[in-house]
């Protein structure tokens, strides 16, 4: 398949992970946004990779893996902290650092 | 590589739209676990989709690192931390308004995706996206970011374990031992050379 449907992709599963970042306000869901938009950037990496004949990308998409793993584990986290001192995971509750 | 043939094209809009369909069925569920099982079907789809460019290497380790262990994280935390949603979705017109820039940005990248030549990607070696391949230069020319990355999970790991520790457990297993120092000082007041206190707690968790 042509590069471009790959990008069209890429770009839809990049919006999906935004509305779901931007209009959920369930931090757990709003993390799965983040991982919908980094695996939508994946996707680009990997269809220009192969436009190119050019193996970085897949290097990159393999760093961008690694940095979603480390992003999962430090955010998920956060929530914990978050759920112990609110007993809350509503993103709208969480002004501690707002004033 | 020839034009696709059919079996490539049913393939790739199968997996397409199974994948934007399991992400959109994601990010709209009000239970996280149907959610999260959403996400790991959006992320086998997906490796389909890395296979068909040749990213064999990419599709096994998206199956291994994301529905495999990223997953079982956020079961986790989710068992932990389940509670109903009183409003899941907020749709300020704000919120909206960026969700709609972010899109009209991806409209303008599309025009420019257009420009792309429009035919199948010229011949590739066979070896592609194989272990391999990937291998080589992955430790020859990116060894220096391959062995930061470690350095960056291990720093992740330390921040997860610090951020997410119980403060109050804490304080109370520092006050249990304030207390058994306190008994020991006065057995020792009372019985000099009484022995000493033990320094773990016990039964204590």
């Amino acid at each position: 398949m042509p590069t471009f449907y790959y990008l069209i992709l890429s770009f839809a599963l990049f919006l999906i992970g935004t509305a779901g970042v931007l209009l959920r306000r369930n931090a757990l869901i709003a993390l799965m946004g983040i991982e919908l938009q980094l695996n939508g950037g994946n996707l680009a990496m990997l269809a220009f990779s192969r436009e190119l004949g050019d193996l970085k990308g897949h290097v990159f998409a393999f760093f961008i893996i690694a940095l979603a793993a480390a992003e999962a584990a430090v955010g998920l986290a956060i929530l914990v902290a978050l759920f112990r001192g609110r007993q809350t995971v509503n993103l709208d509750e969480a002004t501690l650092m707002k004033r | 590589m020839a034009d696709p043939t059919l079996g490539d094209q049913l393939i790739f809009w199968l997996l397409a739209g199974l994948t934007t369909f399991f992400a959109v069925f994601t990010i709209t569920r009000k239970n996280p676990v149907t959610a999260v099982m959403s996400l790991v079907a959006t992320f086998f789809c997906l490796s389909g989709i890395y296979a068909s460019l040749s990213a064999h290497f990419l599709a096994a380790i998206q199956v291994l690192v994301y529905a495999g262990a990223i997953m079982v994280l956020f079961i986790f935390v989710i068992m932990i931390l389940n509670r109903e949603e009183v409003a899941p979705f907020s749709l300020r017109p704000l919120r909206v308004l960026g969700v709609v820039a972010v899109g009209y940005l991806l409209l303008k990248l599309i025009t420019v995706a257009v420009g792309l030549p429009h035919g199948a990607p010229g011949v590739l070696p066979d070896d592609f996206g194989t272990v391999a391949a990937i291998g080589d230069v992955l430790f020859r020319d990116f060894l220096y970011p391959f062995e930061s990355i470690s350095v960056l999970l291990l720093v992740a790991i330390v921040g997860g374990v610090v951020v997410s520790r119980s403060h109050q457990k804490e304080a109370a297993a520092e006050a249990a031992a304030a207390y058994r120092q306190q008994i020991h000082q006065m057995a020792e007041h009372d019985y000099p050379g009484a022995p000493e206190a033990p320094t773990t707690p016990e039964g204590h968790h």
